[in-house]
């Protein structure tokens, strides 16, 4: 059975890189299951989705403790833990291919991982820096099972977007071409995942739960503020950058309305931007009357930060 | 017939056009939302010829539903979890009414703690209503129970409402191929609603639903329900056949996977029982002769099938993906109820496994089966099990050092200005 | 509107449409108002009911309707009455109901359901224009379980759960208002003893389309402790001292159709119920006798300030 597991934000389209996919494999024989995997749905939040295909009837549901392939839209959803970890249940067989600026060399020796490593050139220009690159994805991932056709590629992408005006589903028609071009020297790269260990072969860990008396074991936080423990800083595809040259320190406005109170201002009155809790939405750029907060892509400030 | 892929809710939604609805009273609620939004935009487009409300509670949305179907039109309707509990007086009085129609829940687990994700406590909870329940494993399964659910309500030995139900998210959200059968082929089996005596007009007054003084209707009444519930296991064989001529496809009340020689079986419900049929298949390859029984009928409950399809057999692994606090699993306590006296009933051993969205590891079945192999050769069944790991506990453990830790220490500014 | 043909007292009907032999009680208000509303209506309707006293109308296997019924629960009657309506049009306009088939769809319920657990459903019954008639019978108290306090129970009001020195300390809810804040097509009060107020008021409502509410003052010998027999002069009296005003509201304004002048003093409609003996006795209770009085007399300062 082909397994595998798509990464993303609300938004960049891996529910419909999913369904793409899993509409491509359906049209080349395959029995399939593709069911997006989502908690309280909110826009930019991570997500994932997955495909399985196999000649037979699916019977396996629920999480993919073992894909074959795991695409991430964006590379700066890695440091996440979202759905167990974007790299989680990745064996050595498995590949992963990264929506990424970075070379694949770079990632495998960043992440330490002993599967293999493929990347998808990042151009932001296509995606409108954290757009829908939900066909693009699927087009990379038809290509890399090496099993879909490229006419039962198309058809998936349009029946998938049937919705979307005539524009669009063209540009994503190309897009998703272009990555399935992109991963030609890999077709096929993808193996079928192992099956499940044996009967007996793997202890299920159980554990007797103890009983805990109601003030351990209702559902009740006994603090203030533990939300700050949550990077949403990682749900950022652009950042807002403060440029202190051009503000005139009227931080009420940006902090004010900023949703995430994710602004205040320093001793000087400048205003400062939380990163560990901004979540990209731009409010800040779009209300500061001076034009001094400006938008760069995240992975690029990343890079800036990792190479000073 | 078409064949295409289409998820839980989809075909939640195709069923209900198919058996070419007149009304659908509704009320928002996940994950059951597309169904009704899929009903809606068909609505819309004209292709659908029916008309939808949405109410202002689900409270309100079963009492158009079955007051709709007491006036004799073709009602659809849906709702899970938190919705179908904030019903649940109209759950009951509907049925009285003994007005056929068909609600689709979408199991969610129930709060507190409020979650999204599926298990069967929302459903179990409307089982003593007077709804009939049929419970889906696949999304082409949902498509043809919300068929076989209109023609037994309303089999003339039957006429009560009855409850389709799917898993949110491994059903809802997720695609299957599904068979969307031709509109011709499901109009002979499924013909328009005839109301019989259900209906208001004017030159034939009825009072429906009045009350009674005294235990003595009451009884009359109540039992009559009960019997009627009762013909529905009949009335589902007729119906399942029909439809398996109309189709091809066989769904029986009760479902069996390699049952023949089975020495252990697992008995559980919707559809993570597909993982079941899995393990089954790898138990087998390993030598072990297990089995799976799934009831799809779960009210009326198919006594004498799963009696049938369990003799022989030494130890039986119920999985309820529920929770009776106090008591255990409700299928376990219903299955113990109906193997009780028989010769030689098998060892039963008790999982509760899935709650919330849990999900349920290749190896837990496999360990599952051992323990039950293991409790049919003593003849002693161990304490009911609840499926949890010693690194979910830890998981837990880290959860709780967040939760419960004294009020720390922060450099949020907020809390330096609200320090006195 | 067309004119009436309730002139004159004499033009009210003289024959009864809803059967004898229900298990209200007698010298019931609720009753009184709910058979001359039925004489207007016809037999061409469907109640749709929720608990409450008038649940006990239709006991197997008896029914005083020549028309049909459905009984609910209490909280959704308006969503019966929605079901109802939505199923017959579905059903008329697909041909499958000749449409002089077509029927009335009346809810019934008392104030329990209708100013308190009901309001939900009433209120997105008129958020979607149901084109249905609501008819509550207020008897002000929870009648049917033993006159407990509702959201209509006024102030002062002994009921079994206000047993106190003071009776009931809140105030009766405006569901009039409620009712015209929300621009229905119809609402109007009425009570048995004004019944050819009450028949021009029905006769109008059932012409009209969409929300109309009927708020039928039910006085009550059980819940209010008073001699059956009385159950007019204290329905008169409702009236003669403004405590109840007769009023009905259409097309955005509100007109008061039976305004007496000069008032009777409130207190001789809360001496003779029981469930106001306290402010009597043992001792006088002034205060709270002066706070009823200046509420209606506030009421009529707005409404007829002349006066």
């Amino acid at each position: 059975m082909y397994r595998i597991r798509f990464h993303g934000r609300g938004g960049q389209g891996m529910k419909t890189a999913s369904r793409i996919l899993g509409s491509a494999f359906f049209a080349e024989g395959f029995e399939v299951q593709d069911a997006p995997s989502y908690g309280a749905e909110r826009r930019g939040a991570p997500i994932f989705a997955t495909v399985r295909a196999a000649h037979a009837p699916i019977l396996e549901r629920g999480p993919m403790p073992q894909p074959g392939l795991v695409i991430v839209a964006d590379e700066t959803l890695l440091p996440m833990a979202a759905g167990g970890g974007v790299l989680s249940g990745m064996g050595e067989r498995a590949v992963l291919l990264l929506h990424s600026a970075v070379d694949a060399n770079t990632w495998k020796q960043r992440l330490q991982l002993a599967c293999r490593v493929l990347t998808l050139p990042l151009r932001l220009e296509e995606t409108g820096g954290r757009g829908f690159v939900g066909a693009l994805c699927a087009g990379a991932a038809a290509r890399l099972v090496g099993i879909v056709s490229r006419e039962a590629l198309e058809g998936a992408i349009r029946q998938e977007l049937a919705a979307m005006p005539a524009q669009v589903l063209a540009a994503n028609l190309t897009q998703a071409g272009e990555a399935y071009d992109a991963m030609k020297k890999h077709a096929g790269c993808v193996c079928e995942a192992p099956e499940a260990p044996a009967p007996g072969a793997v202890d299920a860990n159980w554990i007797d739960l103890p009983f805990e008396a109601a003030e351990l074991s209702a559902p009740d936080i006994h603090g203030a503020l533990t939300s700050i423990q949550v990077r949403t800083g990682l749900w950022r595809t652009l950042r807002p950058v403060i440029d202190p040259e051009r503000c005139s320190r009227c931080h009420w406005l940006c902090g004010s309305l900023c949703p995430d109170a994710a602004i205040s201002p320093e001793a000087e009155g400048l205003p400062v931007i939380d990163y560990e809790h901004c979540k990209g939405c731009l409010v800040c750029v779009a209300v500061c009357p001076r034009h001094a907060i400006e938008s760069i892509p995240e992975a690029q400030a990343r890079e800036q930060e990792a190479s000073p | 017939m078409t064949r295409r892929l289409l998820t839980g809710n989809g075909a939640a939604a195709w069923g209900a056009r198919l058996a070419d609805v007149d009304y659908v009273p509704a009320f928002p609620i996940t994950p059951q939302t597309e169904i009704i939004e899929q009903l809606g935009a068909w609505i819309d487009a004209g292709e659908l010829p029916a008309r939808m409300v949405t109410l202002e509670s689900e409270h309100s949305m079963l009492t158009a539903a079955g007051a709709a179907a007491a006036t004799g039109v073709r009602v659809f309707t849906a709702t899970s979890s938190q919705g179908l509990l904030y019903a649940m007086e109209m759950l009951y009085t509907v049925a009285g009414w003994r007005a056929p129609f068909v609600l689709v829940n979408v199991s969610r687990a129930l709060a507190a703690p409020v979650t999204l994700e599926t298990d069967h406590n929302d459903v179990l909870a409307a089982r003593d209503t007077g709804f009939l329940q049929l419970h889906c494993a696949t999304c082409q399964e949902v498509l043809d129970s919300v068929l076989l659910a209109y023609r037994l309500a309303e089999h003339p030995r039957v006429r009560l409402p009855a409850i389709v139900n799917l898993d949110g998210f491994t059903l809802s959200f997720t695609r299957e191929p599904v068979e969307i059968p031709e509109p011709a082929v499901v109009r002979r089996f499924l013909p328009g609603f005839d109301p019989q005596s259900v209906r208001f007009r004017a030159s034939e007054p009825v009072s429906q639903a009045v009350a009674v003084l005294g235990g003595t209707p009451y009884s009359y009444f109540r039992y009559e329900m009960h019997r009627a519930t009762e013909q529905a296991i009949a009335a589902f064989e007729e119906v399942a056949a029909d439809f398996e001529r109309a189709t091809g496809r066989r769904h029986a009340a009760l479902e069996t996977h390699r049952m023949n020689d089975a020495e252990i079986a697992f008995v559980m419900l919707g559809s993570f029982a597909t993982k079941a049929v899995d393990a089954v298949d790898r138990l087998r390859e390993s030598g072990v002769r297990a089995g799976l029984v799934r009831p799809r009928l779960v009210r009326p409950w198919p006594a004498a099938a799963l009696r049938e399809s369990l003799a022989g057999v030494r130890g039986v692994a119920v999985v309820d993906q529920n929770l009776s606090m106090g008591k255990g699993g409700i299928l376990h306590a219903e299955l113990a109820s109906t193997l009780y006296g028989v010769p030689d009933a098998p060892v039963l051993t008790s999982f509760i496994g899935g709650l919330g969205g849990r999900n349920i590891a290749p190896e837990e079945f496999f360990q599952m089966a051992s323990v039950t192999r293991e409790a049919a050769q003593t003849g002693q069944a161990p304490e009911p099990r609840l499926l949890f790991t010693a690194q979910e506990l830890r998981e837990v453990r880290r959860l709780q050092g967040i939760a419960l830790a004294e009020r720390h220490e922060t450099t949020h500014s907020g809390a330096e200005r609200s320090a006195p | 509107m067309s004119e009436t043909i309730y002139r004159r007292m004499s033009d009210l009907p003289s024959t009864h449409l809803l059967g004898g032999g229900t298990a209200m009680c007698a010298g019931c208000g609720g009753l009184q108002a709910l058979h001359q509303i039925y004489d207007v209506l016809g037999t061409k309707t469907v109640f749709v009911n929720a608990a409450g006293c008038m649940t006990l109308l239709s006991v197997y296997p008896f029914t005083p309707f020549r028309g049909s019924w459905l009984y609910t629960a209490m909280a959704s009657a308006p969503a019966g009455a929605q079901g109802v309506r939505d199923a017959l049009d579905i059903l008329c306009d697909k041909g499958r109901l000749p449409r002089d088939e077509d029927l009335q769809v009346v809810t019934l319920t008392g104030d329990g359901a209708a100013y308190g657990m009901g309001l939900s459903a009433t209120s997105g019954a008129i958020d979607r224009n149901l084109d249905f008639l609501y008819i509550c019978y207020d008897n002000e108290g929870y009648g049917n379980t033993g006159q407990q306090s509702s959201p209509a129970t006024p102030h002062g009001a002994h009921t079994a759960t206000a047993t106190g020195p003071a009776g009931h300390s809140g105030f009766k809810k405006d569901l009039f208002g409620i009712w015209v804040a929300n621009r229905p097509a119809y609402v109007a009060t009425v009570i048995g003893t004004e019944p050819l107020d009450l028949a021009r008021k029905i006769e109008k409502a059932a012409k009209l389309s969409g929300p109309r509410l009927i708020l039928a003052l039910a006085p009550c010998p059980t819940g209010w402790d008073f001699d059956p027999q009385q159950a007019a002069e204290i329905g008169r009296l409702a009236v003669r001292t403004g405590i109840f005003p007769l009023k009905e509201y259409l097309d955005g304004r509100v007109v008061h159709t039976k305004v007496k002048r000069p008032r009777t003093p409130v207190e001789e409609y809360l001496r003779a119920q029981g469930r106001f003996q306290h402010l009597f006795e043992p001792e006088r209770r002034q205060d709270v006798l002066d706070a009823i009085q200046a509420r209606v007399d506030a009421y009529w300062e707005h409404w007829d300030p002349s006066h």
